[in-house]
Protein backbone atom coordinates (compact mmCIF):
# COMPACT_ATOMS: atom_id res chain seq x y z
CA UNK A 1 0.00 0.00 0.00
CA UNK A 2 1.17 3.41 -0.47
CA UNK A 3 3.24 4.93 1.99
CA UNK A 4 1.95 8.72 1.94
CA UNK A 5 -2.17 6.89 2.05
CA UNK A 6 -3.55 9.95 3.39
CA UNK A 7 -6.04 12.51 2.06
CA UNK A 8 -3.83 16.35 2.00
CA UNK A 9 -5.88 19.11 0.71
CA UNK A 10 -3.88 19.29 -2.30
CA UNK A 11 -5.09 15.42 -3.48
CA UNK A 12 -8.70 16.21 -2.37
CA UNK A 13 -8.73 19.72 -4.98
CA UNK A 14 -7.02 17.57 -7.74
CA UNK A 15 -10.04 15.01 -7.39
CA UNK A 16 -12.44 17.63 -7.40
CA UNK A 17 -11.16 19.09 -10.44
CA UNK A 18 -10.23 15.98 -12.44
CA UNK A 19 -14.17 15.44 -11.58
CA UNK A 20 -15.18 18.44 -12.84
CA UNK A 21 -12.62 18.54 -16.02
CA UNK A 22 -14.40 15.64 -16.85
CA UNK A 23 -17.66 16.90 -16.73
CA UNK A 24 -17.03 19.39 -19.10
CA UNK A 25 -15.77 17.06 -21.45
CA UNK A 26 -19.00 14.96 -21.20
CA UNK A 27 -21.36 18.06 -21.62
CA UNK A 28 -20.08 18.07 -25.02
CA UNK A 29 -20.87 14.35 -25.31
CA UNK A 30 -24.52 14.44 -24.38
CA UNK A 31 -25.44 14.70 -27.91
CA UNK A 32 -24.52 11.79 -28.12
CA UNK A 33 -26.65 10.12 -25.48
CA UNK A 34 -29.69 12.18 -26.63
CA UNK A 35 -28.86 11.07 -30.09
CA UNK A 36 -28.59 7.62 -29.38
CA UNK A 37 -32.34 7.45 -27.27
CA UNK A 38 -33.60 9.02 -30.60
CA UNK A 39 -32.20 6.39 -32.48
CA UNK A 40 -33.35 3.63 -30.00
CA UNK A 41 -36.25 4.28 -29.35
CA UNK A 42 -38.24 3.41 -32.57
CA UNK A 43 -37.05 -0.45 -32.12
CA UNK A 44 -37.62 -0.46 -28.18
CA UNK A 45 -33.60 -0.14 -27.09
CA UNK A 46 -34.06 3.15 -25.77
CA UNK A 47 -31.90 2.03 -22.56
CA UNK A 48 -29.12 0.87 -24.51
CA UNK A 49 -28.29 4.23 -24.48
CA UNK A 50 -27.36 4.58 -21.22
CA UNK A 51 -25.06 1.35 -21.32
CA UNK A 52 -23.34 2.38 -23.94
CA UNK A 53 -22.62 5.71 -22.35
CA UNK A 54 -22.23 4.34 -19.15
CA UNK A 55 -18.43 3.91 -19.63
CA UNK A 56 -17.71 7.37 -20.11
CA UNK A 57 -19.52 8.23 -16.97
CA UNK A 58 -17.94 5.70 -14.55
CA UNK A 59 -13.67 7.07 -16.15
CA UNK A 60 -13.23 9.43 -13.63
CA UNK A 61 -13.84 6.69 -10.64
CA UNK A 62 -10.83 4.69 -11.91
CA UNK A 63 -8.63 7.10 -13.30
CA UNK A 64 -8.53 8.62 -9.63
CA UNK A 65 -7.96 5.42 -8.21
CA UNK A 66 -4.84 4.62 -10.76
CA UNK A 67 -3.44 8.24 -10.21
CA UNK A 68 -3.48 9.01 -6.09
CA UNK A 69 -3.04 5.09 -5.21
CA UNK A 70 -4.48 5.64 -2.13
CA UNK A 71 -7.78 3.70 -0.65
CA UNK A 72 -11.00 6.00 -1.31
CA UNK A 73 -9.43 7.63 -4.51
CA UNK A 74 -11.35 5.64 -6.50
CA UNK A 75 -14.70 6.38 -4.73
CA UNK A 76 -14.15 9.96 -3.84
CA UNK A 77 -13.28 10.85 -7.71
CA UNK A 78 -16.12 9.44 -9.16
CA UNK A 79 -18.45 10.80 -6.14
CA UNK A 80 -17.31 14.68 -6.53
CA UNK A 81 -17.22 14.32 -10.30
CA UNK A 82 -21.23 13.64 -10.01
CA UNK A 83 -21.44 16.20 -7.29
CA UNK A 84 -20.01 18.80 -9.34
CA UNK A 85 -22.24 17.27 -12.44
CA UNK A 86 -25.05 17.81 -10.26
CA UNK A 87 -24.05 21.64 -9.19
CA UNK A 88 -23.75 22.61 -13.34
CA UNK A 89 -26.82 21.59 -14.91
CA UNK A 90 -26.83 17.79 -15.25
CA UNK A 91 -29.37 16.02 -16.68
CA UNK A 92 -29.95 14.04 -13.81
CA UNK A 93 -30.63 16.46 -11.27
CA UNK A 94 -30.13 14.93 -7.98
CA UNK A 95 -30.41 11.11 -8.49
CA UNK A 96 -26.74 11.93 -10.18
CA UNK A 97 -25.58 12.08 -6.39
CA UNK A 98 -26.90 8.60 -5.35
CA UNK A 99 -25.76 7.00 -8.94
CA UNK A 100 -22.92 8.90 -8.47
CA UNK A 101 -22.12 7.13 -4.59
CA UNK A 102 -23.06 3.93 -6.50
CA UNK A 103 -20.60 3.80 -8.90
CA UNK A 104 -17.94 4.91 -6.73
CA UNK A 105 -18.57 2.10 -3.97
CA UNK A 106 -18.54 -0.26 -7.20
CA UNK A 107 -15.55 1.14 -8.74
CA UNK A 108 -14.07 0.92 -5.34
CA UNK A 109 -14.85 -2.15 -4.77
CA UNK A 110 -12.44 -3.40 -7.41
CA UNK A 111 -9.51 -1.74 -6.36
CA UNK A 112 -10.48 -3.30 -2.44
CA UNK A 113 -10.26 -6.80 -4.13
CA UNK A 114 -6.63 -6.03 -5.07
CA UNK A 115 -6.13 -4.97 -2.02
CA UNK A 116 -4.26 -1.54 -3.17
CA UNK A 117 -0.95 -3.75 -3.63
CA UNK A 118 -0.99 -3.63 -7.07
CA UNK A 119 -2.17 -1.52 -10.46
CA UNK A 120 -2.50 -3.15 -13.49
CA UNK A 121 -4.87 -4.54 -16.36
CA UNK A 122 -5.85 -7.44 -13.07
CA UNK A 123 -7.08 -3.84 -11.45
CA UNK A 124 -9.18 -2.64 -14.37
CA UNK A 125 -10.71 -5.81 -15.11
CA UNK A 126 -11.94 -5.96 -11.60
CA UNK A 127 -12.81 -2.21 -11.61
CA UNK A 128 -14.44 -3.24 -14.87
CA UNK A 129 -16.55 -6.18 -13.15
CA UNK A 130 -17.90 -4.35 -9.83
CA UNK A 131 -18.80 -1.52 -11.60
CA UNK A 132 -20.89 -3.40 -13.92
CA UNK A 133 -22.14 -5.56 -11.75
CA UNK A 134 -23.05 -2.42 -9.17
CA UNK A 135 -24.28 -0.03 -11.41
CA UNK A 136 -26.54 -2.34 -13.10
CA UNK A 137 -27.88 -3.59 -10.12
CA UNK A 138 -29.14 0.31 -9.00
CA UNK A 139 -30.64 0.74 -12.60
CA UNK A 140 -32.83 -2.91 -12.17
CA UNK A 141 -34.34 0.07 -9.67
CA UNK A 142 -33.94 3.01 -11.37
CA UNK A 143 -34.38 2.98 -14.55
CA UNK A 144 -37.21 0.00 -14.28
CA UNK A 145 -34.55 -2.75 -15.66
CA UNK A 146 -36.45 -5.24 -13.88
CA UNK A 147 -39.66 -5.38 -16.36
CA UNK A 148 -37.32 -6.27 -19.42
CA UNK A 149 -37.16 -9.75 -20.79
CA UNK A 150 -34.10 -11.84 -20.45
CA UNK A 151 -32.48 -11.66 -23.72
CA UNK A 152 -33.00 -7.34 -23.27
CA UNK A 153 -30.92 -7.46 -20.00
CA UNK A 154 -28.01 -9.87 -21.88
CA UNK A 155 -27.63 -7.32 -24.46
CA UNK A 156 -27.67 -4.39 -21.80
CA UNK A 157 -25.19 -6.42 -19.26
CA UNK A 158 -22.77 -7.37 -21.58
CA UNK A 159 -22.70 -3.85 -23.62
CA UNK A 160 -22.26 -2.06 -20.61
CA UNK A 161 -19.70 -4.35 -19.82
CA UNK A 162 -17.73 -3.58 -22.94
CA UNK A 163 -18.46 0.29 -22.57
CA UNK A 164 -17.08 0.52 -19.23
CA UNK A 165 -13.94 -1.97 -19.97
CA UNK A 166 -13.39 0.46 -23.37
CA UNK A 167 -13.50 3.96 -21.15
CA UNK A 168 -12.40 3.30 -17.90
CA UNK A 169 -10.38 0.55 -18.58
CA UNK A 170 -8.15 0.97 -22.31
CA UNK A 171 -8.74 4.69 -22.35
CA UNK A 172 -7.80 5.07 -18.48
CA UNK A 173 -4.73 2.78 -18.76
CA UNK A 174 -3.43 5.18 -22.36
CA UNK A 175 -4.10 8.27 -19.94
CA UNK A 176 -1.97 6.96 -16.98
CA UNK A 177 0.75 5.33 -18.98
CA UNK A 178 1.34 9.00 -21.23
CA UNK A 179 1.29 10.47 -17.48
CA UNK A 180 3.68 7.61 -15.83
CA UNK A 181 6.05 8.26 -19.19
CA UNK A 182 5.78 12.32 -17.96
CA UNK A 183 6.87 11.60 -14.76
CA UNK A 184 4.47 13.57 -13.34
CA UNK A 185 2.69 12.00 -10.50
CA UNK A 186 5.01 12.53 -7.24
CA UNK A 187 4.27 9.06 -5.52
CA UNK B 1 -33.66 25.75 4.61
CA UNK B 2 -30.35 24.66 5.89
CA UNK B 3 -28.66 23.45 2.65
CA UNK B 4 -27.65 20.13 3.81
CA UNK B 5 -30.87 19.51 5.56
CA UNK B 6 -32.44 19.81 1.90
CA UNK B 7 -29.93 18.10 0.21
CA UNK B 8 -30.62 15.33 2.76
CA UNK B 9 -34.64 15.48 2.18
CA UNK B 10 -34.12 15.59 -1.88
CA UNK B 11 -32.33 12.42 -0.92
CA UNK B 12 -34.21 10.53 0.72
CA UNK B 13 -37.16 11.63 -1.76
CA UNK B 14 -35.52 10.43 -4.98
CA UNK B 15 -34.08 7.56 -3.37
CA UNK B 16 -37.72 6.29 -2.37
CA UNK B 17 -39.25 7.45 -5.58
CA UNK B 18 -36.69 4.69 -7.14
CA UNK B 19 -37.99 1.82 -5.46
CA UNK B 20 -41.29 2.85 -5.11
CA UNK B 21 -43.92 3.08 -8.06
CA UNK B 22 -46.76 5.16 -7.34
CA UNK B 23 -47.26 8.10 -10.18
CA UNK B 24 -49.69 10.11 -8.48
CA UNK B 25 -46.88 10.37 -5.70
CA UNK B 26 -44.33 11.01 -8.51
CA UNK B 27 -46.95 13.91 -9.93
CA UNK B 28 -47.23 15.50 -6.40
CA UNK B 29 -43.59 15.69 -6.06
CA UNK B 30 -43.22 17.57 -9.14
CA UNK B 31 -45.93 19.69 -8.60
CA UNK B 32 -44.36 20.44 -4.89
CA UNK B 33 -40.77 21.44 -6.30
CA UNK B 34 -42.28 23.40 -9.40
CA UNK B 35 -44.44 25.42 -6.62
CA UNK B 36 -40.85 25.58 -4.44
CA UNK B 37 -39.12 27.27 -7.23
CA UNK B 38 -41.43 28.99 -7.95
CA UNK B 39 -41.64 30.85 -4.31
CA UNK B 40 -38.10 30.89 -4.85
CA UNK B 41 -38.32 33.42 -8.33
CA UNK B 42 -37.03 30.88 -10.51
CA UNK B 43 -36.71 32.29 -13.99
CA UNK B 44 -39.10 30.87 -16.53
CA UNK B 45 -35.96 30.18 -18.81
CA UNK B 46 -35.22 27.91 -16.48
CA UNK B 47 -37.89 25.87 -15.37
CA UNK B 48 -38.52 25.20 -19.15
CA UNK B 49 -35.19 23.86 -18.98
CA UNK B 50 -36.35 21.52 -16.68
CA UNK B 51 -39.14 20.17 -18.92
CA UNK B 52 -36.77 19.92 -21.78
CA UNK B 53 -33.67 18.13 -20.29
CA UNK B 54 -35.11 15.02 -19.34
CA UNK B 55 -37.96 14.76 -21.73
CA UNK B 56 -35.79 12.79 -24.38
CA UNK B 57 -34.39 9.60 -22.08
CA UNK B 58 -38.18 9.79 -20.02
CA UNK B 59 -40.17 9.29 -23.44
CA UNK B 60 -36.89 6.87 -24.37
CA UNK B 61 -38.07 4.69 -21.21
CA UNK B 62 -41.65 5.40 -21.83
CA UNK B 63 -41.62 3.81 -25.02
CA UNK B 64 -39.53 0.61 -24.25
CA UNK B 65 -41.48 -0.12 -21.57
CA UNK B 66 -44.96 0.43 -22.76
CA UNK B 67 -44.77 -1.13 -26.34
CA UNK B 68 -41.20 -3.48 -26.14
CA UNK B 69 -41.64 -5.04 -22.62
CA UNK B 70 -43.19 -8.35 -22.05
CA UNK B 71 -45.60 -6.92 -19.35
CA UNK B 72 -46.61 -4.15 -21.82
CA UNK B 73 -47.36 -2.42 -18.38
CA UNK B 74 -48.82 1.21 -19.22
CA UNK B 75 -48.88 2.60 -15.27
CA UNK B 76 -45.21 1.42 -15.22
CA UNK B 77 -44.59 2.89 -18.05
CA UNK B 78 -45.71 6.62 -16.67
CA UNK B 79 -44.04 5.79 -13.54
CA UNK B 80 -40.80 5.67 -15.13
CA UNK B 81 -41.56 9.10 -17.16
CA UNK B 82 -42.50 11.14 -14.13
CA UNK B 83 -39.87 9.82 -12.39
CA UNK B 84 -37.53 11.40 -14.48
CA UNK B 85 -39.11 14.28 -13.47
CA UNK B 86 -39.02 14.42 -10.41
CA UNK B 87 -35.50 13.60 -9.75
CA UNK B 88 -35.00 16.72 -12.08
CA UNK B 89 -37.46 19.01 -10.18
CA UNK B 90 -36.61 18.12 -6.76
CA UNK B 91 -33.10 18.19 -7.73
CA UNK B 92 -33.23 21.43 -8.96
CA UNK B 93 -34.87 22.47 -6.02
CA UNK B 94 -32.20 21.91 -4.30
CA UNK B 95 -29.53 22.83 -6.42
CA UNK B 96 -30.93 26.40 -7.58
CA UNK B 97 -31.86 27.91 -4.54
CA UNK B 98 -28.55 26.77 -2.38
CA UNK B 99 -24.66 27.46 -3.53
CA UNK B 100 -22.15 25.19 -3.65
CA UNK B 101 -20.78 27.53 -0.60
CA UNK B 102 -24.27 27.31 1.95
CA UNK B 103 -23.09 23.13 1.11
CA UNK B 104 -20.21 23.21 2.41
CA UNK B 105 -20.04 25.45 4.87
CA UNK B 106 -23.22 23.59 6.94
CA UNK B 107 -21.75 20.02 6.44
CA UNK B 108 -18.52 21.48 8.03
CA UNK B 109 -19.80 23.15 10.54
CA UNK B 110 -23.05 20.91 11.03
CA UNK B 111 -22.04 17.67 10.28
CA UNK B 112 -18.24 17.89 11.20
CA UNK B 113 -17.07 17.46 7.63
CA UNK B 114 -13.24 17.68 7.76
CA UNK B 115 -12.56 21.26 6.77
CA UNK B 116 -9.87 20.25 4.12
CA UNK B 117 -12.86 18.44 2.35
CA UNK B 118 -15.03 21.32 2.70
CA UNK B 119 -12.33 23.78 1.55
CA UNK B 120 -10.82 21.66 -1.21
CA UNK B 121 -13.86 20.57 -3.03
CA UNK B 122 -15.04 24.39 -2.68
CA UNK B 123 -11.86 25.54 -4.13
CA UNK B 124 -12.11 23.18 -7.30
CA UNK B 125 -15.78 23.94 -7.81
CA UNK B 126 -14.79 27.88 -8.23
CA UNK B 127 -12.70 27.22 -11.27
CA UNK B 128 -15.23 25.73 -13.43
CA UNK B 129 -14.75 28.91 -15.99
CA UNK B 130 -11.42 28.66 -15.36
CA UNK B 131 -11.54 24.95 -16.28
CA UNK B 132 -14.04 25.39 -19.32
CA UNK B 133 -11.60 28.21 -21.09
CA UNK B 134 -8.54 25.65 -20.39
CA UNK B 135 -10.05 22.77 -22.61
CA UNK B 136 -11.20 25.16 -24.97
CA UNK B 137 -7.62 26.42 -25.25
CA UNK B 138 -6.06 22.69 -25.06
CA UNK B 139 -8.19 21.89 -28.44
CA UNK B 140 -7.65 25.28 -29.68
CA UNK B 141 -3.50 24.51 -29.41
CA UNK B 142 -4.30 20.76 -30.71
CA UNK B 143 -6.02 22.44 -33.86
CA UNK B 144 -3.55 24.94 -34.62
CA UNK B 145 -0.83 22.21 -35.09
CA UNK B 146 -3.80 20.46 -37.36
CA UNK B 147 -4.39 18.11 -34.46
CA UNK B 148 -8.10 17.34 -33.62
CA UNK B 149 -8.25 16.63 -29.86
CA UNK B 150 -11.53 14.37 -29.44
CA UNK B 151 -13.34 13.57 -26.19
CA UNK B 152 -11.58 9.84 -26.86
CA UNK B 153 -8.07 10.88 -27.52
CA UNK B 154 -5.98 10.22 -24.49
CA UNK B 155 -4.08 12.92 -24.90
CA UNK B 156 -6.77 15.51 -24.40
CA UNK B 157 -7.61 13.84 -20.83
CA UNK B 158 -3.50 13.83 -20.77
CA UNK B 159 -3.34 17.48 -20.81
CA UNK B 160 -6.39 18.51 -18.72
CA UNK B 161 -4.78 16.55 -15.95
CA UNK B 162 -1.66 18.22 -16.12
CA UNK B 163 -3.41 21.72 -15.81
CA UNK B 164 -5.41 20.02 -12.96
CA UNK B 165 -2.04 18.74 -11.14
CA UNK B 166 -0.62 22.51 -11.15
CA UNK B 167 -3.66 24.17 -10.21
CA UNK B 168 -4.41 21.98 -7.23
CA UNK B 169 -0.70 22.61 -6.34
CA UNK B 170 -1.64 26.18 -6.52
CA UNK B 171 -4.69 26.29 -4.65
CA UNK B 172 -2.98 24.13 -2.13
CA UNK B 173 -0.24 26.69 -1.66
CA UNK B 174 -2.35 29.58 -1.66
CA UNK B 175 -4.61 28.28 0.84
CA UNK B 176 -1.94 27.17 2.89
CA UNK B 177 -0.20 30.69 2.96
CA UNK B 178 -3.77 32.24 3.81
CA UNK B 179 -3.60 30.42 7.00
CA UNK B 180 -5.28 27.74 6.29
CA UNK B 181 -3.88 24.15 8.42
CA UNK B 182 -5.25 20.94 8.05
CA UNK B 183 -6.77 19.10 10.74
CA UNK B 184 -6.64 22.33 12.64
CA UNK B 185 -9.86 23.73 14.51
CA UNK B 186 -11.72 26.86 13.06
CA UNK B 187 -13.36 29.09 13.72
CA UNK B 188 -16.53 30.78 12.01
CA UNK B 189 -16.98 34.13 10.98
CA UNK B 190 -20.73 32.99 8.81
CA UNK B 191 -22.25 30.78 10.79
CA UNK B 192 -24.49 28.03 10.48
CA UNK B 193 -27.30 26.53 12.12
CA UNK B 194 -30.01 24.16 11.54
CA UNK B 195 -33.33 25.51 13.70
CA UNK B 196 -35.97 23.52 15.24
CA UNK B 197 -38.17 24.36 12.08
CA UNK B 198 -35.73 22.85 9.48
CA UNK B 199 -35.74 19.49 11.21
CA UNK B 200 -39.63 20.08 11.41
CA UNK B 201 -40.00 20.68 7.73
CA UNK B 202 -37.84 17.54 6.81
CA UNK B 203 -39.87 15.07 8.83
CA UNK B 204 -43.33 16.85 7.86
CA UNK B 205 -42.57 16.81 4.06
CA UNK B 206 -40.98 13.15 4.55
CA UNK B 207 -44.32 12.18 6.51
CA UNK B 208 -46.58 13.53 4.52
CA UNK B 209 -45.28 12.07 1.32
CA UNK B 210 -45.43 8.59 2.45
CA UNK B 211 -49.21 8.68 2.05
CA UNK B 212 -49.43 8.95 -1.46
CA UNK B 213 -46.30 6.31 -2.12
CA UNK B 214 -47.84 3.36 -0.01
CA UNK B 215 -51.66 4.24 -0.89
CA UNK B 216 -52.29 5.93 -4.44
CA UNK B 217 -51.23 3.91 -7.29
Amino acid sequence: MNQRARWHVRDIILLALIGILFGVIFLGTNFIYDGLTVALTPVGLAPLANDISMGLWIMAGPLAGFMLRIPGAGFLGEFLAAVGEMFFGGQWGASTMISGAIQGVAIELGFTLTGYRFYNWITLLLTTLTSTVGTFAWDMFRNGYAAFSPKMLFLLLVVRFISIFFFGGILVKLITSLLERSHVLHR
Amino acid sequence: MNASLKLLLVLLISLEVSFTQSLSANLILITGSLFYLMIHKTSFRSLLLLGVVPFLPALGLFVTIYYFSPDHDLHFAWVLFTRMYVYVTAGASFTLTSTPLDLALSLEQNWHLPSKFAYGTLAAFNMLPKIKSAIVTIRTAGLMRGIVLSWWSPQLYFKAILVALNWSENLAQAMISHGFVEDQPRTFYRQIKITIIDYSMLIVIILAIQLPIWLLP
